[in-house]
């Protein structure tokens, strides 16, 4: 069915914008797209604005400026209802697997069982933001992570909290190297909301011994996943289900690099919308098949506007590369506001972007894929590749933004502003994110601006 | 006692068909804030933020699970030109409808949709108290229907006279008001409310099944199915006797629907597979009844309608009258809290 409708010209609009463009869209359009594909239900249409989340709480998007594309709009229906679509996911049986503390493989392997749904609590770290609310962040206090620790406590709230998404039939969590706050995090649901397959993460490997050794291990925790994933479902996995695992995470993760390319070195595309796209690679927002097609439709928006010469970021913008996700999406809204634009990024999910070897067997692939996480080893090697594209993409300044509380960052923030000023002789700007509020608070607006100030002095 | 879930989490859980961990308690708490609050009626409903102030505070003190945006029904018509006085301890009240006669009116239905009067009051309220609160309570602004705002926009004599003698003009009506009644909700959306559509003159003490049918179900059937563009989940209520249109109350597209004068144990076996049941505690016992009735009556209800296969919520039959004792709207929030328990947490599986 062809339905008449076309993006207007590429731009980033507010809140009260998007409903103006909402107008316009035709009720066919808002029929097409559904979650969990082929199914058709009322209940998962998805293609909605950001005045029905901000209604249901999600009270932050009114502070935000958007991309103004269908493709835009569909990313943030796709990803503002991800806690119901969990919830219809165990409605219609399928199986829902919560996986912690990797970021990135653990879902690889969940997601090749047929019927299985993987998704990160960790990743409800972002809903105080999004509602401005302190509801997890307590609940979490409550149970004994104060604001002492990151805000990734915000999972443990959520898991007891029984209303976020459903009471998961398996939780595995990655456990070793890992971050400290996220571990406790682990334990704490360990102790009293669910039975934990615990999954031993090595550190990175400093030479070939080290990675052959690492990965064998790897491979055999994966191998006791499998088994329980087996038990859990009844399918026994095979290598050819693996296989196709891996080439449905490529598939994501080969879409978003050039994704990032298009956005970051050609400004067709916000960064606040990349940064979900980013994080997209983590569980595909808990539907693999239909982000898929959300990814895929943002491309094809980049390269056409890309071929039109649409630009979202002005080409003279300041450059800036930002390390450690920034928690407060409002910070990425603010930057651009300034008249600056990202050009690199480093949100601590490496291990979820790299494409996983297809020539490998599969165990031992995933496994290598783990080995290039962001947290697992030195901050120079978690810096490499946004070092490169800081350096091709000319970046003049960088960004650090740690987590107010957060253990690895209180130390590496400061590791990693040094290392990059040694590299790259640019200004870096350092500072924690404070709670979630309505607004940024004055000081840090005071350090951007002042920080952007400098960069444009030194043009 | 602090409690598990916020309202928000538990109006999130009842909308998606997942068990709460107890019934959501909604006395339709309106302009009633204002009374228990202190505050002059007029200053309440022609002020939105001393409104949300209001509403803030009431809700906190009888500790239910909603805000109410609402002062009376007229808040449409008025902003297409009806005129209202406010007294000063009393809602406001219709002096003059728009037009005398539905003759006059049918010429300028065409014309493009203002809305004025006191719209810019709600819009206040709802931002105030969404601002305030709308991560933990849904913010629900009342939404008169386009059955409801019509009667008031032409002398009802003349447009009840027209349901039975012109009914093609007084459709060419509820079309306009239908028009103005969805711009009103788009800038409620925008303010950060949940509308609830109320349709009170609809009532079975006004017309029969098949008026209903043919002059208020389209109205409410097209402000719902605009609302669903947003998937929204749309609450409409109905006062008074409903016991005629209750197989009828499916077809308006609502996903709660609240019932006043009517057996609540005939609505649920009726629709309760198809929509989550609110009510429908009688407005005159919760007034002039006492506190022990009232307590052990709520029990009884809530037992009976928490078992509505869809989902339910407790509630009064409609709006808490402006006197109605402190003692016996918190007795009414006690039975309901007592009875309202559900297993939780558990699963449940979509049939």
């Amino acid at each position: 069915m062809v339905i008449d409708y076309q993006d207007p010209p590429a731009r980033r609009v507010t809140f009260d914008e998007w409903d103006d463009l909402f107008a316009r869209i035709p009720d066919e359009l808002i029929e097409q797209f559904h979650y969990f594909p082929p199914n058709q239900e009322p209940w998962s249409k998805y293609l909605f604005p950001p005045q029905t989340f901000a209604i249901y709480g999600a009270r932050h998007l009114r502070r935000l400026k958007f991309d103004n594309s269908l493709a835009a709009l569909r990313l943030w229906g796709f990803v503002q209802n991800e806690g119901e679509r969990l919830f219809r996911a165990r409605q219609i049986r399928r199986k829902v697997v919560a996986v912690m503390g990797d970021l990135g493989p653990l879902a690889v392997i969940v997601n090749s069982f047929p019927g299985c749904v993987a998704f990160y609590p960790d990743c409800w770290w972002w809903t105080p933001f999004a509602m401005e609310s302190k509801v997890l962040l307590n609940k979490a206090e409550e149970l004994g992570m104060g604001e002492a620790s990151c805000f990734s406590r915000a999972a443990l709230g959520a898991f007891a909290k029984h209303s976020y998404f459903p009471d998961p039939d398996l939780v595995i969590a990655a456990t070793g190297a890992s971050c400290d706050d996220y571990s406790a995090v682990e334990s704490l649901v360990a102790g009293r909301y669910s039975d934990v397959l615990w999954v031993e993460t090595p550190r990175r490997p400093v030479n070939e011994d080290e990675a052959d050794r690492f990965e064998q291990l790897l491979v055999a925790e994966y191998q006791q996943v499998l088994k329980a994933l087996a038990d859990l479902t009844g399918t026994e996995m095979t290598e050819a289900l693996l296989s196709d695992g891996i080439r449905r995470a490529n598939r994501i993760r080969q879409a978003t690099e050039q994704l990032k390319t298009l956005a970051y070195q050609d400004g067709v595309l916000p960064a606040l919308e990349m940064m979900v796209v980013e994080f997209g690679c983590l569980h595909y927002y808990s539907d693999l098949t239909e982000w898929t097609g959300v990814v895929e439709h943002l491309l094809q928006t980049a390269q056409k506007r890309k071929e039109r010469g649409e630009r979202v970021v002005p080409e003279d913008a300041l450059r800036l590369g930002w390390i450690t996700p920034p928690a407060d999406p409002l910070l990425l809204t603010y930057v651009e506001d300034r008249g600056a634009r990202l050009v690199s990024t480093e949100y601590v999910i490496n291990q979820a972007l790299v494409l996983i070897e297809e020539t490998l067997p599969p165990l031992r692939a995933i496994a290598r894929s783990l080995l290039a996480a962001s947290l697992i080893g030195s901050s120079r090697s978690r810096l490499a590749g946004f070092l490169r594209e800081a350096v091709e993409r000319e970046a003049e300044g960088v960004v650090v933004s740690g987590l107010l509380g957060g253990s690895h960052c209180a130390m590496e923030s400061r590791l990693i502003a040094d290392y990059i000023k040694s590299r790259l002789s640019i200004p870096v700007l350092e500072f924690d994110v404070a709670p979630p509020n309505k607004a940024i608070d004055r000081q840090t607006r005071t350090r951007i601006d002042a920080f952007l100030e400098l960069l444009r002095s030194r043009r | 006692m602090s409690e598990l879930l916020t309202p928000r989490e538990r109006f999130g859980l009842l909308v998606i068909d997942e068990v709460q961990d107890r019934v959501p308690i909604f006395p339709l708490l309106t302009s009633h804030a204002a009374v228990v609050t202190g505050v002059r009626l007029r200053d309440y409903y022609t002020n939105g933020e001393v409104l949300a102030r209001c509403q803030l505070q009431a809700r906190e003190f009888y500790q239910t699970d909603f805000i109410s945006i609402f002062s009376e029904v007229g808040i449409v018509a008025e902003a297409l030109g009806s005129e209202f006085v406010y007294p000063e301890d009393d809602l406001p009240v219709l002096s003059s409808p728009r037009w005398t006669e539905l003759e006059r009116a049918v010429p300028e239905c065409g014309a493009e949709i203002k809305l004025g009067g006191r719209v810019k009051v709600y819009l206040d309220a709802i931002n105030y108290a969404w601002e305030a609160c709308a991560d933990i309570v849904p913010v629900l602004a009342y939404v008169p229907a386009p059955f409801t705002t019509a009667q008031q926009l032409v002398e009802p004599e003349s447009f009840l006279l027209g349901l039975l003698e012109k009914p093609e003009m007084v459709k060419v009506l509820l079309d306009y008001s239908t028009r103005a009644v969805q711009e009103f909700c788009r800038l409620l959306i925008r303010a950060g409310a949940l509308p609830i559509i109320v349709d009170p003159l609809a009532s079975g003490s006004v017309l029969s099944p098949e008026q209903y049918r043919e002059f208020a179900l389209p109205g409410e059937r097209e402000i719902i199915k605009f609302l669903h563009r947003y998937d929204l989940d749309v609450v409409l209520h109905i006062c008074g006797d409903t016991s005629g249109i209750v197989t009828l109350l499916p077809e308006t597209g609502a996903d709660l629907v609240s019932v006043d004068l009517v057996d609540l144990g005939m609505v649920i076996k009726t629709i309760g597979q198809e929509v989550r049941v609110i009510g429908n505690f009688h407005t005159s016992d919760l007034w002039l009844s006492n506190p022990e009735d009232i307590y052990e009556r709520v029990v009884a209800m809530v037992k009976q309608g928490k078992n509505c296969p869809r989902g339910y919520v407790a509630a009064t039959g409609c709006e808490v009258p402006l006197a109605t004792p402190v003692a016996n709207l918190r007795a009414f929030v006690a039975g309901a809290r007592e009875a309202s328990g559900y297993q939780f947490p558990i699963l449940r599986q979509r049939e």
